[in-house]
Order: structure tokens, then C-alpha cells, then sequence
């Protein structure tokens, strides 16, 4: 038996985090309700601080460490400060809502914070095993989460249907191991890398077979078609707030678990999971577009939206060079910041006992608040696609990445339905600015606190980012690229 | 250095946002202060950067500032080329600026949009130094459409006047002619050289001389030849040369300190600026200078020919705006870019000093801008009388005034010039001297000397069906007076550097002041000819008073001072023998027929006919609508797929996987 | 064919024919006294395989405590059996089916392609559990870390998700009884003496004297 003490140093944001939310489910225990702002001010401080951690052990290396189990590479670091920022954002303004209906609970904010730490799991994941926990640890979370809220029948129903499809998933996921692992006798990714560059041919059929699995898990994961049937029922069933975290940060980690699993892990074997994902794009970017346009629900047409970005994000990915792998990552971020925004709309426009969740709601929303109505016009704007917001650039990246890889017709199916998708977003505009109001909501809205203030900067971030996408193109090619 | 320019092209562009987007909090004064503050200090330090790069020792500046992105290997960036030439530009620019800020104090007090308007002027500061300072093609576009877009905002200043409006569009729609061929120029030289930097693309100037273009089988053009074509009918658009000239003399519908500052000094120099900043291409290309030289020509006598007839004090002025854009254009087709510049920067003095006068005149005379309601105005108004009568002797090229110096120059170098169409552009210019000279002194006697016409007033009264400005109709006759000083104080302040700039001619045309920013091939410059029989100022006047150019300049004067006032009755008889030509004049040639019935109105009887067909019928009937219709009904049907049962959803992904396992595995 | 492999095959199918069973018959409680007998058949694999701490912790855990826990679960609820059983035979074609495509997928898989060595027994010192317990807290010390966070948010969930004040709910908390203390119960209140029938404006005047009165004693 010979074993070194593992070097602690690169999981000390994990640790941190691990450490932060027992101690603040220890305090939340004594809280009384009314003093759950503490709970939430010692989540926030936790991933300003985890940030902070990541952002000083931020280094050019990869470093791995617990047995090869954990990665820290750039990727890594820059996914991760990724995720803090959107849960950060997403606490922020489901604050307000959870508050208006009387669940402001402690485990909203704790359960959160281990989802935090589930996504920091799957994104520094150089192990099957890791990757797999990392991804429970989230998925339970987020499970318990959409049913956080008990009397809401509806978010129970999500629930059940996000927990029992979510465990189908992961046995595909496990068995799909299990075949890799049996084919190459490891459940570490270089390794299994190294071994599938060194199989012969016999071992091919077996390996797609376990890559299969692994594929569907993942598709399952971020939403793609077919394995999106869950998206549109928990978006719409969960508490927004709720739906305003699964719906953005857990994507980032996703696209991590992606990039471990197929390109770091399965790698050599592009040639095969090229087509599944050509195939999981085309049907995303299709059922997703063109299904959002009969949606009268905002979150479930911003579901189906979803569905349709996984779809791009996949082009990125499939594209199978760095430039690709980059492009992707900048979409998968870019994705994750706009919907915070989006979602956020939704619950600033909301109040206890209305949820502004239909497309209706929005109806001259320029009347009500122009201000307001301004910053959703750059969010959608940025969903479709549309210059000069940051979104437009996200789609030009992946659709030349997979252009670059001699897939122009991929690039051209892209553009046909994103075309089709803008005009669901633009009908939201054409609701916002050239309708009248509903009128039991025709008073304007009156902006206030740090939702407010966070939502315009949301809003804006998307707009300058568009502007100057130069750093944050530059710091996605030096996650991948070094 | 990087800090101070950034920090000149930055002054102006705060001062703009602060007096755009809080104006109304800042109030007029604070509006005027902080625009003039900001321009103040990009003068300033225009001066500072001038005494370094001219009589200090800082070399070129040439650094990108900013990347905004890589697109294939392109970069696009913000970076700065600071040379003799830029240092020149910037100060020629702020100066002229700021002295026109200051003047729009007392023609603008009483206007509703005075912060809007300070706020514009600024703003197009800022793009006009960025525009001048770029060390790329892209921030070179960028500056060319943000002065465009304030020169469109500006003409149509006051919005409720159905003239200006036209105006703006008319400016805008023809500009925008301009600019494709100015992109496409661009896009033909980034295209061969792969590479927007102005350093990277010239030194590529000399293998694209041989490269050829292959447009349509058949068509094969030299490259070159091509892409210089088209940039300078983007700088045809934006310099106002023949037959892109038409917005111009409309643009004169903008308050007229913008007409001194956009439409006379600055903006349509645009131009002519970046035709001497590409020299190190276009000497490659004698097709592009020889179409240069044309096009210069024509414009330099034909529109001066059209200032003879008008009677608005501003269009005179316009029209003269036009044909000494017509000498520069000439300049730079007979690679005397020197001289152009020259005569850029000389022009910039004594018209904008010309523009102020003659809206110091319109002030006095209450918004009116007929000249036949005018005269005698020089007992009323003697300080801008003579910095008028300063800026007319620059203008028609009197010994020593700056006009002088830079038109002899100009007519000389292309005399010197062996270049195809040399010689017709020579006869051309050598005319335009008499015709100048005519339709200066015909509108400066008409406004300053003779008897006062203030009792026409109500004849030639503009009806603008503008409710802002009606308060002059109830006055009685006019009493002229002499305007308050932050309006004469910019007059003569301007009629200085009117007089003195002239004798920059030595260093500037025949030293080595624009040696490092300007090239031009050993064989084609005349300027080095004409330098070697310079010997000094006096000697250049002395040799001018020998030569044609001078003696044409006198007979002009003598000749208006004859009709206007010795025999004003003479005019009249003369109009009525040449009827045809003062038709032809007073119709501009027809252009703006021309283009109203074939361009606008064709353009219009396409789009109908396109809308009908093409539009109503095959592309919203059957592509918009139909496919809208086709993804409603699918998407429709598809929806019900999702049936909220957890077990249709388990089936959907167990088939999903059996899918791909069979596509894969088997 | 050897004992053990005829014991494999024995046991394979027990679990396949427990598992069918499972999900056919029509009480729960059947249902899950047969998923005991997967759990058990499985295990016995598991000991075939010589994992035999695996096969132990199998029967431990999942018969012993999960399925013990899940009958109680079955055998409170009042499932409404028909409700669920609808639309089985409707369905049952399409996935007789499907299931076929895929065991037939999986066989073709895994008997034509997949060819592996029958790995070396371990003599009878080798022990299983310690084998697994010298990498649990070394190597795998990550993972296993990460599984017991995992527990720790179940245990968050379940808590979060059933523990609930009713509103309605009438129970008393003794400790809140034993806490309560004179000033929580008596409050005493000083207010000036009525006269009858005074009239308003002087009763305001006497009642601020009357106040007065108060604070001076």
C-alpha cells in the first residue's frame, strides 16, 4: 500500500463551499423566519468568496490531484467563476419572489449552494465516478428544489416527472459506464482516452454501444430532442425562481460534464458521436423553434428556447476543434446570462398571486415601464440572435465553427431556424411595444430594490458584451486553447 | 502622448454626452460650457501635438489602442496614426470648432434646441478627429459615417421645416451613394492586402499595381485602378464633387454655423484628407488620378458658374464651397497632394470666416438671406464688413492672402502635370479664377456697399411655415446692427490665420513638412518642379502677379465692381440676353431634375412595382405567410406531443436511444 | 458447463423471472415481496463473481432496510390499483416491442462483439472487504466524500420536502407552556376612572389629569 496524502490545494473552492453550506444549514437551523437574510447574505458572501478563491488559484497548469479523480485547469476555473455568477444573479432575484409567497425557506438558498457544489463536482470531474456524483449531487438538489414548493401541486407534479425521468437518465448514464469502463478497464479519462486511441478495431462496436448511453445521459442533461420531454413540463411546473436556477447555471456545468465525457474522455472517438450530436442538433434547433412558436406560456416558450440553444451549443461541439470547443463554451455562457435575465423578467414582473408567466403579461410593457420593457427587448434580442447584442456573436461563433468543419449545411439549418425562432421573440417585442395592456395589469411597474438594479445591469451586460465580445471570446479560447 | 490623444479625441465626446443625454438638467449654460470646455482642451492639446510633431521631435505615432475583435485573421481595432499631416487636420479641425462653438452662443440664443445643437457640434468633433487620427480603414469608416449621420442631424436641425427635412434626407440618400463605393473600395483593398492597417495595406501598394480583377468574364480591371475608383466616390459623396455635389447647397438649410463648420471647413474635406492619406496608393494608379483630375476640374468651374446667379447669401457661399472642393480634388489628381492640403487648410480659415459673416449678416438682418434685400450693410456692421471684405480677398486669391498662395500653387502644379487630362483641367481651373472672382465681389458689393434694401425684406422673406421664428414678421423696417461679440470675436480670430496661413507655403509645399505622411512618385511630382524655382514669399507673389491666374483674378473683381456698382442696372439686360444660359444655371444644370424624375422617381416606381409583385404577392403571400402558416399549423400539431405524461416521455427517450443505437451500433 | 455456471444461469433467471413478475402482478405488496427476491438473486451473483461484500451489503441494506421501509410505505398508502393498471394491455404491445428491440440489440452486442477473458479466481486469503476498504479512504477518498454530501442533501430534501407547521394544526408545545412567564400573561393597564355621564370635552381634561396622577405615583 502505497499512498501519498492527495495535494488539497486545487479543491479548496470546493472545500470552501462544502464547508460554507453545512455551517450556514447549522445557522439557518436557529434562524427564525423572519431573519432569513442572513442565510441568504452568507450564500451570496459564499460564492463571492468561492470566486474570489477560484479567481487567485486561477493558473495556466492543469494540475490533478486526489488519485487523477479531480482536474483543475482553466477550463475549469473560468466554467466555475461562470457558475458563481449566474447562481449569484439567480439568488438575487428569486429573493424577492420566494418572499412574496412566503417561502423565503433557508434550503432554498442551501440546497442552492450544493447544487453549487455539484456543478463545481462535474466541471473539475477527471473520473467517471466524479463526474457521475457530481452530477446527482446536482440533479438531487435541483429534484428537491422544483418540489420545494409544497403547496404548489403543479411544482410537485414537475418533480416527480424531472425525478423519475432524471433517474432513467442516470441508469443510461451508469450502464454507459459501465461499457466504457468494462472496454478499457478505467474509469479515469485520460486513460480511457489513451486506451481508445490504443483499441484495435474489434472493440469499436462495443465502445459506440457504451457511447451511446453516455450520449443520451448528457443529451438528457441539457435538454435536447429526444430527451427533452421533461424541459417544457419542469420549467413550467417549478417555482420560477426555481426554473431561473435549473435553467441557467446547471447548463454551464453540463456543458462541462460534455466536454469531460465526450471530448476529453471519448475523444478518439469523434468520428462517432460527431453524428449522434449532428443528429441530437438538428432535432433540438427544429422541435425547439418551431414548437415555441404555439406556446402561450413565456416560460414554456423560453423552454422550448432553451431546447433550441442546446441544439447550437451542440454545433460548437461537434465541430471537433478547439475553435469549436470554444465557441460553444462562449455560447453556453452567453446562453446562461441571457436566460438569468430572462426568467428574472418574468419574476420582476410577478406578484404574489400573479406570475406573469404568459406571453400576454408582457402586453405594452413599454406603457407600463419603457425602461424595463428596453432591457427585456435586449434579452430577447439576444435570444434570437439579433446584433448587436452579445447573442448574435454566440450564433455567428458556433455557426462558423461548424462551418469550419466542412458542415456548411448544418451552418445553413442553423440560420433557417433561427430565423424561424425570431419570430417568437420578436412577437414578445411587437407585444411589448405595440400593444395595449392587459387590464388588470395596466398600472406601471415600479421599479425597486436590487432586483431591479441587477436586471438592468443583466440587461446591459448582454448589450456591452455585444459591443466588446472580444474578452469574453478571448477568455473562452484561452479556457480551451491555453 | 498615447493619454493626450485619447484625451482630444475624448473631450469633445463627453462634452456631447453631457449636453446630449443631461441637458436638461445642465441647462444652457451648463451645455454650452462644458461642450466648449471639451472642445477647448482637444484644441489645446491639438496645439501641444502640433508643436511636437512640427517643431519638437516626436516621431510618428502609430499604435492600435484597442482590439475590438479578430475575424479571420482581420483585426478590427481603434488605433491612432499621428503624423504632420493628422496634426495639421486636428488642428485645422478644433480650431475651426471651437471657434464655431463659440459663435453658436449668440446665433443660436434664442433657439429651442440650443443643448441639442451644442451637443451634435461636439459630437461631431469627435468623429471628425476620429476620422482624421484612424491608422485603419475600419475606424476611417467608423469617423466617415458619424460625420455623415451629424451632418444629417444637423441639416435637418430644425425639423419642422419641410425644407430641411428634404435636405437631410437628399444629404444622406446621396452620401450613402458615396459610401458603397467607399466600402466597396475598402472591401477591395482588404480583400488583396488581408489587413484593414493603413501601414500593412501600403506596402502592399506596389504588388497590386500588377493584380487584376476579374469581375464578370471578360471584365478584367487592374485591381488597384478599381478599388481607388471607388474610394474616391466615396469621398466624391462626402467632398461634394460632380455628380454627387447635389446635397450640398441644400445642406445650407442648417443653421449656419454648421454650415461653416461641416459644409465648408471640415467634413466635406473628409475627402480630400483621405485621398492625400492613401497618396502611397492612388500614385500607383494614373487612371485613378486622372479621374481625380476630371472630376476636380469639372467641379471646380462648373458649380463656380452656378454662384453667379443665386441670391441667397449662404447658397453663394455653398456653390464657392463647391468649386474650391473642385481645386483641392484638382490638386490631389495632379499628385500636388501638398498643395491640396494646403489649400484645405487655407480654405478652412477664410470660409468658415466667410460662412460666420455671412450669418452674422443673416442675424442682422433677422433671418433673411436674400443678398437683393440687402446693401450698404458696411455702415451698420464694420467689423464684419472687413473681416468679410478678409475672407472675399483670401477666397479670389489676392496677393498676399492665404488664398493666394494655395490656389497659385494648386493652378501652377497642375500645369506642371503630364498626366492624361492635365491640360483640360488646366484651362478649367485658370477659368474658375475669373468666375470666383466674379460671384465674390458680386455678393460682397450686393450685401456691403450700394443703397439698403431693408423695405424688399418682406419680399424675399423665407416662408418656412415654422412657428419658431415668426416673431420678425411683425417688425417694422429693418434697423441692421452689429452683431455682439461672441459672434464677431470668432470672426476676427479667424480672419487671422485668413491671412497669415499663406506663408506656410514654403515648409508646406516645398520643405519636407508632409514628408513622411504624404508619397508621390519621383516622375509625377510637379510640386518638386515648382520647387526648384522657389526661393521665398516675396519672390512667389512677385512671380504670381506675372502669371495669368492673378490678372483673370483681377479682371473678375473689376468686372462685378463694374455690374454691381458702377451700372446695377447692367446685370438685368445681360441675364435677359443669355436667357438659355441663366436657365441652365439657375436649374444647376438639371441635376436635381434629373435625379428627382430618374432616381427618386424611378427608384419609387420600382419599389411599387417590386412591392406589388415581388413582395405582396410572391414573398408575404407565398414564402412569409405561407411558411408562417405552414410552421403555425406544424407546430401546432407537434405541441401535442407533449401530453404531460411521464410514461410518453420515458417511451420518448428509450425510443430516442434505440434510434441512435440502431444508426450507430448495426 | 460447470456448477457455478449453472448456478449463474439458475439465478439469472430467478431475477429475470422475479423483475417480470414485479411489474405484472397486481398487488404492491407482491410487487415488492418480489423485488426482495431480485435483491437476493442479484446478490447471490454478486457472490459468484467473488464480490462478496457487495453481495452482502446488497441483501443488508436494500432487503434488510430500503424494501422493509418501502413495504411500510405500500402497505399505509391506499394505492388505487385499477387507476394504475390503466391502459397496461393498451400499451403493452408497443412495449413488448420495444423491449425486444432492445434485448436484442443488447445480445447482439454483447455476444458477438464483447469477448473477454475469464478472469483468474483469487486464492481463499483474498478478501473482498478489505480490499475495498484500503481504496474507499485512499484513492476513491474524492468520490466517496462527494457520496456522503449527497446523502446530506437527501436528508435536506427529505426534511425540507415533509417537515411542515400546519397551519391548522392545534398541537401544544410544552416547552412554550413552561416558558411563559407573568408579564406574558398580565399586563396591567392604567387608564383614568369613568365618571358617568360626563360630558366629552371635560372627561378629556380629567382624563389627562387622571394620567398624571398615574405617572406621579
Amino acid at each position: 500500500m502505497n499512498f501519498e496524502i492527495p495535494n488539497f490545494l486545487p479543491a479548496v473552492p470546493e472545500m470552501f463551499v462544502l464547508g460554507m453550506a453545512c455551517l450556514i444549514l447549522v445557522i439557518d437551523a436557529f434562524l427564525p423566519d423572519s431573519r432569513r437574510d442572513i442565510t441568504y447574505g452568507l450564500v451570496q458572501a459564499t460564492l463571492v468568496a468561492a470566486a474570489g478563491l477560484t479567481l487567485w488559484m486561477m493558473g495556466p497548469e492543469t494540475v490533478l490531484t486526489f488519485s487523477d479523480t479531480f482536474v483543475k485547469d482553466p477550463m475549469a476555473d473560468i466554467l466555475k467563476v461562470a457558475v458563481y455568477v449566474t447562481s449569484f444573479l439567480v439568488f438575487l432575484y428569486a429573493r424577492p419572489y420566494l418572499m412574496e409567497r412566503g417561502i423565503h425557506k433557508g434550503e432554498f438558498y442551501i440546497l442552492g449552494l450544493f447544487a453549487v457544489l455539484g456543478m463545481m463536482i462535474m466541471i473539475s470531474g477527471h473520473n467517471l465516478l466524479t463526474l457521475y456524483l457530481g452530477l446527482e449531487l446536482l440533479s438531487l438538489s435541483s429534484y428537491a428544489l422544483v418540489a420545494f414548493w409544497r403547496d404548489s401541486t403543479r411544482a410537485t407534479e414537475a418533480a416527480m416527472k424531472y425525478f423519475v425521468l432524471g433517474a432513467l437518465a442516470s441508469g443510461l448514464l451508469l450502464y454507459g459506464m459501465s461499457m466504457i469502463y468494462g472496454m478499457t478497464g478505467s474509469l479515469d479519462i485520460a486513460v480511457i482516452a489513451a486506451e481508445l486511441t490504443a483499441a484495435d478495431e474489434s472493440l469499436n462496436i462495443p465502445l459506440v454501444f457504451g457511447l451511446v448511453f453516455l450520449v443520451v445521459a448528457i443529451a438528457f442533461k441539457l435538454g435536447a430532442v429526444p430527451f427533452h420531454m421533461w424541459v417544457p413540463d419542469v420549467y413550467d411546473g417549478a417555482p420560477t425562481a426555481v426554473t431561473l436556477f435549473i435553467a441557467t447555471a446547471p447548463k454551464i456545468a453540463a456543458f462541462a460534464f460534455l466536454m469531460r465525457l465526450l471530448v476529453e474522455g471519448m475523444g478518439p472517438m469523434h468520428a462517432d458521436w460527431q453524428g449522434m450530436l449532428i443528429i441530437l442538433a438538428v432535432l433540438s434547433l427544429a422541435v425547439g423553434n418551431v414548437i415555441a412558436i404555439a406556446q402561450t406560456s413565456i416560460k414554456r416558450m423560453l423552454a422550448y428556447s432553451t431546447i433550441a440553444h442546446v441544439g447550437f451549443v451542440f454545433m460548437g461541439i461537434l465541430a471537433g476543434t478547439d475553435s469549436g470547443y470554444a465557441s460553444a463554451m462562449f455560447y453556453v455562457i452567453v446562453y446562461a446570462i441571457t436566460a438569468a435575465g430572462g426568467f428574472g423578467m418574468i419574476v420582476f414582473l410577478s406578484r404574489k398571486g400573479y406570475e406573469a408567466d404568459q406571453i400576454d403579461d408582457f402586453k405594452g410593457l413599454a406603457q407600463r415601464n419603457p425602461w424595463f420593457a428596453f432591457i427585456m427587448l435586449l434579452l430577447l434580442f439576444s435570444m434570437a440572435g439579433v446584433p448587436p447584442t452579445v447573442g448574435f456573436y454566440a450564433k455567428l461563433a458556433v455557426i462558423q465553427a461548424a462551418v469550419g468543419a466542412d458542415l456548411v449545411w448544418l451552418g445553413v439549418v442553423a440560420v433557417i431556424f433561427s430565423v424561424i425562432g425570431a419570430f417568437y421573440y420578436l412577437r414578445v417585442v411587437k407585444m411589448m411595444f405595440f400593444d395595449a395592456p392587459k387590464d388588470e395589469n395596466a398600472e406601471p411597474v415600479q421599479p425597486s430594490g436590487a432586483l431591479a438594479t441587477a436586471l438592468s445591469i443583466n440587461g446591459l451586460a448582454v448589450l456591452a458584451l455585444g459591443i466588446f465580445p472580444g474578452l469574453l471570446l478571448s477568455i473562452t479560447h484561452y479556457a480551451i486553447i491555453g | 502622448m498615447d493619454t493626450i490623444y485619447l484625451l482630444i479625441v475624448l473631450a469633445p465626446l463627453f462634452g456631447a454626452i453631457a449636453a446630449g443625454l443631461f441637458g436638461r438638467q445642465i441647462g444652457r449654460t451648463g451645455a454650452h460650457t462644458v461642450t466648449i470646455l471639451g472642445v477647448a482642451i482637444s484644441f489645446i492639446l491639438s496645439v501641444v501635438v502640433f508643436w511636437a510633431h512640427v517643431f519638437g521631435d516626436a516621431g510618428i505615432y502609430n499604435e492600435t489602442v484597442y482590439t475590438w475583435m479578430v475575424s479571420d485573421g482581420i483585426h478590427f481595432e481603434v488605433g491612432f496614426l499621428v503624423d504632420n499631416l493628422t496634426a495639421m487636420m486636428m488642428l485645422v479641425v478644433t480650431f475651426v470648432s471651437l471657434m464655431v462653438h463659440i459663435y453658436t452662443i449668440g446665433y443660436m440664443k434664442d433657439d429651442p434646441g440650443y443643448q441639442r445643437f451644442f451637443a451634435y457640434i461636439s459630437l461631431f468633433t469627435f468623429s471628425m478627429l476620429m476620422l482624421v487620427m484612424a491608422n485603419n480603414f475600419m475606424q476611417l469608416f467608423f469617423g466617415w459615417e458619424a460625420v455623415g449621420l451629424v451632418s444629417y442631424l444637423l441639416i435637418g436641425f430644425w425639423y419642422k421645416r419641410p425644407t430641411a427635412t428634404y435636405a437631410n434626407m437628399k444629404a444622406f440618400i446621396v452620401n450613402r451613394v458615396g459610401d458603397f463605393g467607399f466600402l466597396i473600395g475598402i472591401a477591395a483593398l482588404v480583400f488583396y492586402a488581408g489587413s484593414l492597417n493603413y501601414t500593412e495595406v501600403f506596402a502592399e501598394a506596389e504588388s497590386m499595381r500588377d493584380a487584376t480583377i476579374t469581375i464578370w468574364p471578360g471584365w478584367t480591371f487592374g485591381l488597384l485602378d478599381l478599388a481607388l475608383i471607388f474610394l474616391f466616390i466615396g469621398a466624391m459623396g462626402k467632398s461634394a464633387q460632380v455628380p454627387l455635389h447635389v446635397w450640398l447647397p441644400d445642406s445650407m438649410e442648417g443653421p449656419t454655423p454648421i454650415s461653416a463648420l461641416i459644409h465648408a471647413a471640415t467634413m466635406v474635406t473628409a475627402g480630400i484628407f483621405m485621398v492625400a492619406r492613401m497618396s502611397p496608393l492612388y500614385e500607383f494608379s494614373v487612371a485613378a488620378l486622372s479621374f481625380i483630375l476630371i472630376i476636380g476640374a469639372i467641379t471646380a468651374f462648373f458649380m463656380g458658374l452656378i454662384g453667379l446667379v443665386q441670391n441667397d447669401i449662404k447658397r453663394v457661399v455653398a456653390y464657392s464651397t463647391l468649386s474650391q472642393l473642385g481645386y483641392m480634388t484638382v490638386a490631389l489628381g495632379a499628385s500636388a497632394y501638398a498643395a491640396g492640403l494646403f489649400h484645405l487648410m487655407t480654405h478652412a480659415f477664410f470660409k468658415a470666416l466667410l460662412f460666420l459673416a455671412a450669418g452674422s449678416v443673416i442675424i442682422a438682418m433677422h433671418h433673411l438671406q436674400d443678398m437683393r434685400a440687402m446693401g450698404g450693410l458696411r455702415r451698420h456692421m464694420p467689423v464684419t464688413y472687413v473681416t468679410a471684405l478678409i475672407g472675399s480677398l483670401a477666397l479670389i486669391g489676392f496677393p498676399f492672402f492665404s488664398g493666394f498662395f494655395s490656389k497659385d500653387a494648386i493652378i501652377e502644379a497642375v500645369g506642371y502635370s503630364q498626366i492624361p487630362g492635365a491640360t483640360f483641367a488646366y484651362w478649367l481651373v485658370l477659368a474658375g479664377v475669373f468666375v470666383t472672382a466674379l460671384y465674390t465681389f458680386r455678393m460682397f458689393f450686393m450685401v456691403f456697399h450700394g443703397e439698403e434694401r431693408y423695405d424688399q425684406a418682406h419680399k424675399y422673406m423665407p416662408d418656412h411655415g415654422d412657428d419658431d421664428d415668426d416673431h420678425h414678421h411683425d417688425h417694422g423696417p429693418l434697423q441692421p446692427k452689429e452683431s455682439p461679440w461672441v459672434v464677431t470675436v470668432p470672426l476676427v480670430l479667424l480672419a487671422i490665420p485668413s491671412v497669415v496661413a499663406g506663408y506656410f507655403i514654403g515648409p508646406m509645399l516645398f520643405g519636407d513638412f508632409f514628408a513622411e505622411a504624404l508619397f508621390v512618385l519621383p516622375e509625377q511630382d510637379v510640386l518638386a518642379t515648382k520647387g526648384e524655382t522657389y526661393t521665398g514669399v516675396i519672390a512667389f507673389v512677385l512671380h504670381g502677379l506675372m502669371l495669368p491666374a492673378f490678372w483673370l483674378a483681377m479682371a473678375g473683381l473689376g468686372t462685378a465692381w463694374y455690374l454691381y456698382m458702377k451700372r446695377p442696372e447692367l446685370p438685368g439686360v445681360i441675364a435677359e440676353r443669355l436667357k438659355l444660359g441663366v436657365r441652365i444655371l439657375e436649374d444647376k444644370y438639371g441635376f436635381d431634375r434629373f435625379n428627382d424624375w430618374f432616381f427618386a422617381g424611378g427608384t419609387v416606381r420600382l419599389g411599387r412595382a417590386l412591392w406589388r409583385y415581388g413582395d405582396a404577392l410572391i414573398i408575404d403571400g407565398l414564402l412569409v405567410n405561407g411558411t408562417a402558416r405552414s410552421i403555425g399549423w406544424i407546430s401546432a400539431r407537434i405541441r401535442h406531443m407533449q401530453s404531460g405524461f411521464l410514461y410518453h416521455y420515458a417511451f420518448v427517450m428509450i425510443i430516442g436511444l434505440l434510434v441512435l443505437m440502431f444508426a450507430y451500433v448495426i | 458447463m460447470t456448477f457455478e455456471l449453472i448456478l449463474f444461469y439458475a439465478f439469472g433467471a430467478i431475477l429475470l423471472g422475479a423483475a417480470l413478475a414485479m411489474i405484472s402482478v397486481r398487488n404492491p405488496v407482491h410487487a415488492a415481496l418480489f423485488l426482495v427476491v431480485c435483491f437476493v438473486a442479484a446478490a447471490a451473483i454478486w457472490l459468484l463473481a467473488e464480490a462478496e461484500f457487495l453481495g452482502i451489503v446488497l441483501v443488508l441494506v436494500y432487503v434488510g432496510a430500503v424494501m422493509v421501509l418501502f413495504l411500510f410505505v405500500v402497505m399505509m398508502l391506499d394505492i388505487n390499483l385499477a387507476k394504475l393498471r390503466e391502459g397496461f394491455t393498451e400499451y403493452l404491445p408497443v412495449g413488448v416491442v420495444v423491449a425486444a428491440a432492445m434485448a436484442t440489440v443488447l445480445v447482439l452486442v454483447i455476444t458477438r462483439y464483447i469477448t473477454m477473458e475469464v478472469p483468474e479466481r483469487a486464492g481463499p486469503e483474498y478478501a473482498n472487504t478489505e480490499a475495498l476498504g484500503a481504496i474507499l479512504y485512499t484513492e476513491y477518498v474524492y468520490p466517496f466524500e462527494i457520496a456522503a454530501v449527497i446523502l446530506l442533501v437527501a436528508i435536506i430534501a427529505a426534511i425540507s420536502l415533509t417537515m411542515r407547521k400546519r397551519p391548522d394544526n392545534k398541537s401544544i408545545d410544552p416547552g412554550q407552556q413552561m416558558a411563559v412567564s407573568r408579564e406574558g400573561r398580565v399586563r396591567m393597564v392604567s387608564m383614568p376612572s369613568e365618571k358617568k355621564r360626563a360630558p366629552r370635552r371635560s372627561a378629556q381634561g380629567s382624563g389627562s389629569g387622571a394620567s398624571d396622577d398615574d405617572a406621579s405615583k
